[in-house]
C-alpha cells in the first residue's frame, strides 16, 4: 500500500517536469508550425547553467534558475529570429534547422563541462518530508513541483486572461484567419517561443540538483515531451498538462512493477496509437496545414 | 630467466619510474617527449575519450601519460638491448564498434603500436576477428570478452566481475546479521548481467538470499520508482552491481530512507555523491576501487602509488575515476613482460606473459578463464575490499580472489546460465 | 574533347573511368582509410534508398532503424542457424521491406508533421526492443561473432576483398533504385509529390505509392545494414540510432534532394569531411550542425545546385556588366 502511494507521488512530481518541457514544444508547434528538436536541449542548456553558475561558481541557486530561465528564453528567440522566421511556411526546413541547433548546443555544452563524467549539482534544499514510513518526498523535489504549477499556473493566467494571450491562441487556432485580424504573426511568434523557451530553462533549472546532467540528456526529455503533445493533442495546452499528468503515472507505475524500458516502449506505441486513432489527441483541435 | 632475476629487475624498473615521477613533477611543463635521442615504442589505446563511456577510457589515458612522461624521465626503458621512450597514441571511438575497427587498424598498422588497450564489451568484440588474426596484443578490462580462441587477448588487470566476490565475503563475515539483498544495475549484457550473475553467486554462497533484482535500461532518468520498488522488499543489503547511474541510485536511497549495507562495484566520483547525500550516509558503503593515495597500498606492485595519485590529481581534479590506474597497470605489466622476453613484438610478448608467473599488481596473480571462457587469460590475484571511512575511501582487506573462483566456480556458472551469459 | 566524344557516350566513360578508378584506389589508401571506403559505400546505398522514400514528399525518421532490421535479420540468422550470408543478405531486405509493409497501415494515415513523429516514434520503439529482449537480439552490447561471407577461398575479413564485394552490390542496388526512379513508378511518385490531389483525381491511389516507395527503400537500406555487420562483426542498437537517422538527412540534405546524385555527393564529400576533421573530435557534431543550418537558408538545393548557381551568378554578373 505504501509503495503504491509513493507510486503516485512519484509520478505526480515526474509529471511537473514533463508539462513544463513540453508546454515549450505545444507552443511553437502550435503558433509557428515548427517542431523544434532542439527544445529538449534547451531544457540541458537550462541544466548546464545551473551547474556551471550555481555549482561551479557559488552563485545562490534561486538567482541561477532566474538566470537560467533569461538564458534559455533569449536563445529561444535567437533561434526564432534566425532560424525560425527565414523558414516560415516550411516546416521541414524550421526543424532541420533545429536538428543543426542540437548539435551546435549539445558541443557548447561539451566544451563548457568538458567530457567525462556527468555534472552532479548538490541539491540546495535538503532534507526529505516523511509522511509515512516509506512514503516520502524530498525537500527539493517538493520545491520543484511547487515552482512547476506555479509557474503553469501563470502561463494559465496568461493565455486566458490577456490580450497577448489572447493572440497566441488566434494564431495558433487560424493563422491566416489571426493575420487578416491584424494580429502581428511575427510578434506572436517571439512571444510563444520566448515563453516555451522560459519554461524550457525552468524545466532545466529545476531537474538539475535532481538527475544526471549531461549534453546528450535532452534525447530522453524530447522523448517523454513527443509522447505528452500528441497524446494531449497538437497545439492543445490543457491537453498537454493532462497528457503530462497521465503519462507521468503510467510511465512511473510501469517502470515501479515491470521495467522502464517497457514504458517508454508502451509510450511510443501509444503515441503511435493515438496518431492512428484519434491524431487530435485527447483535447485537440485539427491543425490546419 | 629465472624468477628471482625477473623480480629484481622489476623492482629495478619501478624504482627507476619512481625516480622519474621525481624529476618529472619537478620540471613537469617538460612534454612527454622531450628531445630524446631515444627511440620511440608506440602503445596504443582503443577507448572511449567523449561520449558516455569517457569516464572509463579518458582517465586511463591520463594515467598512462603520467607513467610514459616518468618513464621518458628517467631515461627511458631498455628491451632487448634497445632503449625506448614510451608514446602513448590514442584513437576515439566513443564506444562505437565501426570507429573500434578503424581505429584498431590505425593504431597498429599506421602508428605502428606494439600493444593496444582497450575498455572491452561491444567494441573488443567487434576488433578481435581482426586482432586476433594479425596477432595483436590487445587488452581487455572485462574478461567476458575472452573466448576459447583468442589468443591474443588479456585482462591483465581488471577482472571484471569476478573481483566483486571479495566485497561480499567481506561484507558477509562482517555483517552477519544482513541476510537479504537486492540488486539493481542496467541490463546491458557486458556490465550490467555479467557482474549480476557474480553477485548472486557471491550472494548465494554467503548465505544471503536475494530477493529482488532490478534490470533497467538505459532511458532511465527518474530513479524514485525503481528505488521505490526495489525497496518494498525490505532489504539489508542494497548492491549496485557495475551500474552506470550510482550518483542518482545513491541519492535516491538516502532520500526513501535506506538505512542498511550498500554495496557497488564502482563508486566513481564518491565525493559528488556525498555532496547530494551526506557523509554519514554514504559511510560504510563497500566498492572495490582503492584511492592510490592510501596508506595500504604501500606495497603493491606499482611505483609511488601516492605520488601518482597526486600528480593526477594535480594535471586533472576532477577526473579520477576506477580506470585512472589500471590502464597504467596494464603498461607497467605490458613493459616488463616485454622486457623479460627482450622483445616488443606481440607474439614474444604474449608468449612471455601466458607462458609465465605474473606478479599482480595488489600481489598473487594466477591465469584462469578457461572455466569460463575457455582460456586461461585472466590474471587473477588478491582484490582489494575497500570501504568509506569519514568520507574517504580505505582498503580494508585484500580478498584472495583465485581461492574463491575456484571453490564456486559452479554457483557462478549456474547463474551466468540462467541470465543468458555465455560460457564454455 | 567535347566534339571529340559523341555525347551518348560521354556517361558510359565517366561510369567506365569511375569504376577503374573506384577498382585501384583501396590499393592507395592507408589501412584504416580502406574500412572507411566500405562504410562510405555502405552509406551511399543508406542515402539512395532514403531518396527514394522521400520521393512523395514524406521524410521519415526511421530509415536508420530499418537498416538495423536488416542488420539484425542477417547476422542473427547468419549466426544462429548458420546459414549463409549469401542467403541472408538478401533476406535482411526481406525483412526491412516487410516490417515496412507492416508499418505502413499506421504511419501512412499520417502525413507531414505527423508522419514524422510517427515514424521517429515506431523507430525508437523498434530499437528499444532490441535493448529490452536481450534474447535473441543482445541488449545494449548487441550481438557479435557475426560469421564473414564465404566464397571460394576469398578472405572477407580483409577490406580489399570486403570492399569489392560492396561494390558490386552498392553498385546493382543503386542501379536498380536508379531504375525505379526513371520508370513509370517512379515518375509517379514524383507526382504524389508535388500534385498529390491531382494524382488522385486521376485515379492514382496515393496510399499505395507511398507504401510501395516506403517498403522499396526500407528493402534497399536493409542490405545496407547487412553488408555493414558482416564486415564489423557486430550488431549494437546504438549503431541505427536518431543520431545516425540525423546524419542521413544531413547528408540527403547538403547534397541536394531534388536529383538523384545530391545525395551520392552529399555522403562523399561530407564523410570525407568527417574523416579530415579527426582531432577535433568534440567540435565535429556542431561543424555538422552549422553545415546544416548553413545550407538549408542559404542553398536549399544542396551541394549539387552549387555549379548551376555559380553560373547564373556569373551570367547575372556579366549582364550587369554589359
Amino acid at each position: 500500500m505504501e509503495l503504491l502511494i509513493q507510486t503516485v507521488v512519484n509520478g505526480l512530481i515526474q509529471s511537473g517536469f514533463y508539462a513544463l518541457a513540453a508546454i515549450g514544444l505545444v507552443l511553437v508547434f502550435g503558433v509557428m508550425r515548427v517542431v523544434n528538436f532542439a527544445h529538449g536541449e534547451l531544457v540541458m542548456i537550462g541544466a548546464y547553467t545551473i551547474w556551471f553558475v550555481h555549482a561551479q561558481n557559488g552563485v545562490p541557486y534561486l538567482i541561477t534558475v532566474v538566470l537560467a530561465i533569461l538564458l534559455v528564453t533569449a536563445l529561444g528567440l535567437l533561434m526564432e529570429r534566425f532560424l525560425f522566421r527565414p523558414m516560415t511556411g516550411d516546416p521541414l526546413g524550421g526543424l532541420i534547422c533545429s536538428i543543426g541547433m542540437l548539435f551546435i548546443l549539445q558541443v557548447i555544452a561539451t566544451y563548457v563541462g568538458g567530457e567525462g563524467p556527468s555534472k552532479q549539482v548538490p541539491p540546495p534544499f535538503e532534507g526529505t518530508l516523511v509522511l509515512m514510513d516509506s512514503v516520502r518526498i524530498p525537500y527539493q523535489r517538493l520545491f520543484s513541483i511547487t515552482v512547476a504549477v506555479f509557474a503553469l499556473g501563470i502561463l494559465w493566467y496568461f493565455l486566458t486572461r490577456t490580450k497577448f494571450g489572447w493572440a497566441v491562441r488566434a494564431v495558433s487556432m487560424d493563422r491566416e484567419a489571426a493575420a487578416l485580424q491584424g494580429i502581428s504573426t511575427i510578434r506572436v511568434s517571439m512571444i510563444a517561443i520566448g515563453v516555451g523557451a522560459a519554461m524550457a530553462g525552468l524545466a532545466g533549472a529545476l531537474m538539475a540538483p535532481l538527475t544526471n546532467i549531461n549534453p546528450h540528456m535532452g534525447h530522453n526529455v524530447i522523448i517523454a515531451a513527443f509522447i505528452v503533445t500528441i497524446v494531449g493533442g497538437v497545439g492543445s495546452l490543457p491537453g498537454a498538462v493532462i497528457a503530462s499528468v497521465l503519462y507521468a503515472l503510467f510511465h512511473t507505475f510501469v517502470t515501479t512493477y515491470f521495467s522502464g524500458t517497457i514504458a517508454t516502449i508502451s509510450g511510443l506505441v501509444i503515441m503511435v496509437l493515438v496518431l492512428i486513432v484519434r491524431p487530435t489527441g485527447i483535447m485537440g483541435h485539427r491543425v490546419s496545414e | 630467466m629465472s624468477k628471482y632475476e625477473t623480480n629484481d629487475s622489476r623492482r629495478k624498473f619501478l624504482k627507476q619510474v619512481a625516480a622519474g615521477a621525481t624529476t618529472a613533477t619537478a620540471a613537469s611543463i617538460i612534454p612527454s617527449r622531450a628531445f630524446s635521442a631515444n627511440k620511440q615504442l608506440t602503445v596504443g589505446m582503443n577507448i572511449p575519450m567523449t561520449g558516455d563511456l569517457a569516464p572509463w577510457g579518458l582517465p586511463g589515458y591520463y594515467g598512462c601519460e603520467i607513467i610514459a612522461r616518468n618513464i621518458n624521465a628517467a631515461g627511458g626503458v631498455t628491451i632487448g638491448g634497445e632503449t625506448y621512450d614510451i608514446n602513448i597514441a590514442t584513437y576515439d571511438h566513443g564506444y562505437e564498434t565501426d570507429k573500434a575497427v578503424q581505429g584498431m587498424k590505425k593504431l597498429v598498422l599506421e602508428d605502428d603500436a606494439k600493444m593496444v588497450m582497450m575498455l572491452g564489451g561491444a567494441t573488443v568484440a567487434a576488433v578481435l576477428p581482426w586482432a586476433t588474426r594479425k596477432k595483436v596484443l590487445t587488452t581487455t578490462l572485462l574478461p567476458s570478452d575472452i573466448t576459447p580462441d583468442s589468443n591474443y587477448l588479456v585482462a591483465t588487470c581488471e577482472s571484471h566481475p569476478l573481483y566483486n566476490a571479495t566485497g561480499v565475503e567481506w561484507l558477509a563475515r562482517n555483517y552477519p546479521e544482513a541476510k537479504t539483498a537486492v540488486i539493481v544495475t542496467n541490463n546491458d549484457v557486458e556490465y550490467g548481467l555479467q557482474s549480476t550473475a557474480l553477485y548472486q553467486a557471491a550472494f548465494e554462497v554467503a548465505g544471503i538470499e536475494v530477493v529482488d533484482t532490478n534490470l533497467h535500461g538505459f532511458d532511465v532518468t527518474d530513479f524514485a520508482p525503481i528505488v521505490s520498488s526495489v525497496l518494498d522488499k525490505d532489504p539489508d543489503i542494497f548492491c549496485m552491481a557495475t551500474s552506470f547511474y550510482v550518483t542518482p541510485i545513491m541519492e535516491q536511497l538516502y532520500h526513501q530512507g535506506f538505512d542498511g549495507k550498500i554495496i557497488s562495484c564502482t563508486l566513481d566520483f564518491y565525493h559528488e555523491i556525498i555532496a547530494k547525500t551526506s557523509v554519514d550516509f554514504v559511510n560504510g558503503t563497500i566498492f572495490q576501487f582503492p584511492d592510490f593515495d592510501d596508506p595500504a597500498l604501500a606495497d603493491v606492485n606499482f611505483p609511488d602509488p601516492g605520488g601518482f595519485d597526486a600528480a593526477f590529481r594535480a594535471d586533472h581534479p576532477n577526473d579520477w575515476s576506477a580506470v585512472a590506474w589500471e590502464y597504467p597497470v596494464i603498461l607497467l605489466n605490458w613493459i616488463e613482460n616485454a622486457q623479460a622476453a627482450g622483445s616488443v613484438e606481440s607474439e614474444a610478448v604474449t608468449a612471455q606473459m601466458t607462458g609465465s608467473e605474473q606478479n599482480f599488481v595488489f600481489g598473487g596473480g594466477s591465469w584462469w578463464g578457461s572455466q569460463l571462457w575457455g582460456l586461461d587469460n585472466v590474471l587473477v590475484g588478491r582484490w582489494p575490499v575497500v570501504v568509506v571511512e569519514d568520507g574517504r575511501a580505505r582498503i580494508q582487506e585484500y580478498g584472495d580472489l583465485a581461492a574463491w573462483l575456484d571453490a564456486n566456480n559452479d554457483v557462478l556458472i549456474k547463474h551466468m546460465k540462467a541470465l543468458g551469459l555465455r560460457t564454455v | 574533347m567535347n566534339n571529340f566524344i559523341p555525347a551518348k557516350f560521354r556517361p558510359v566513360l565517366f561510369l567506365l573511368l569511375l569504376y577503374a578508378g573506384l577498382i585501384v584506389l583501396p590499393h592507395f589508401l592507408k589501412y584504416h582509410q580502406q574500412d572507411f571506403l566500405i562504410f562510405l559505400t555502405i552509406n551511399i546505398l543508406v542515402v539512395v534508398s532514403y531518396r527514394l522514400v522521400t520521393l512523395t514528399g514524406e521524410w521519415s525518421l526511421i530509415h536508420a532503424v530499418m537498416m538495423g532490421v536488416g542488420a539484425y535479420t542477417s547476422a542473427l540468422i547468419s549466426k544462429n542457424f548458420d546459414i549463409s550470408f549469401w542467403i541472408t543478405l538478401p533476406l535482411a531486405g526481406v525483412m526491412a521491406g516487410l516490417v515496412a509493409l507492416l508499418l505502413s497501415y499506421p504511419l501512412f494515415r499520417m502525413t507531414q508533421f505527423y508522419f514524422l513523429i510517427g515514424s521517429f516514434a515506431a523507430g525508437e520503439a523498434i530499437r528499444l526492443s532490441w535493448i529490452q529482449f536481450i534474447k535473441p537480439f543482445g541488449g545494449t552490447g548487441g550481438t557479435s561473432a557475426i560469421p564473414s561471407p564465404e566464397l571460394m577461398n576469398i578472405d572477407f575479413l580483409e577490406p580489399i576483398p570486403y570492399f569489392y564485394l560492396v561494390l558490386i552490390v552498392v553498385s546493382i542496388c543503386v542501379y536498380l533504385l536508379y531504375r525505379i526512379e526513371n520508370s513509370r513508378i517512379g515518375l509517379t511518385l514524383h507526382a504524389v509529390h508535388w500534385k498529390g490531389v491531382l494524382a488522385e483525381s486521376v485515379g492514382v491511389n496515393t496510399w499505395n505509392y507511398r507504401t510501395l516507395a516506403f517498403v522499396i527503400g526500407s528493402l534497399f537500406v536493409g542490405i545496407a545494414g547487412a553488408l555493414k555487420v558482416h564486415y564489423i562483426g557486430t550488431v549494437a542498437p546504438k549503431q541505427f540510432d536518431i543520431g545516425f537517422m540525423v546524419f542521413i538527412l544531413i547528408w540527403v540534405i547538403v547534397g541536394g534532394y531534388r536529383t538523384f546524385y545530391g545525395a551520392i555527393i552529399g555522403a562523399v564529400v561530407l564523410s570525407v569531411l568527417d574523416e579530415i576533421l579527426r582531432g577535433v573530435e568534440q567540435l565535429r557534431p556542431a561543424i555538422y550542425g552549422a553545415t546544416l543550418i548553413f545550407f538549408i537558408l542559404y542553398l536549399p538545393g544542396g551541394l549539387e545546385s552549387l555549379p548551376q548557381k555559380i553560373k547564373q551568378k556569373f551570367r547575372a554578373n556579366r549582364e550587369s556588366a554589359t
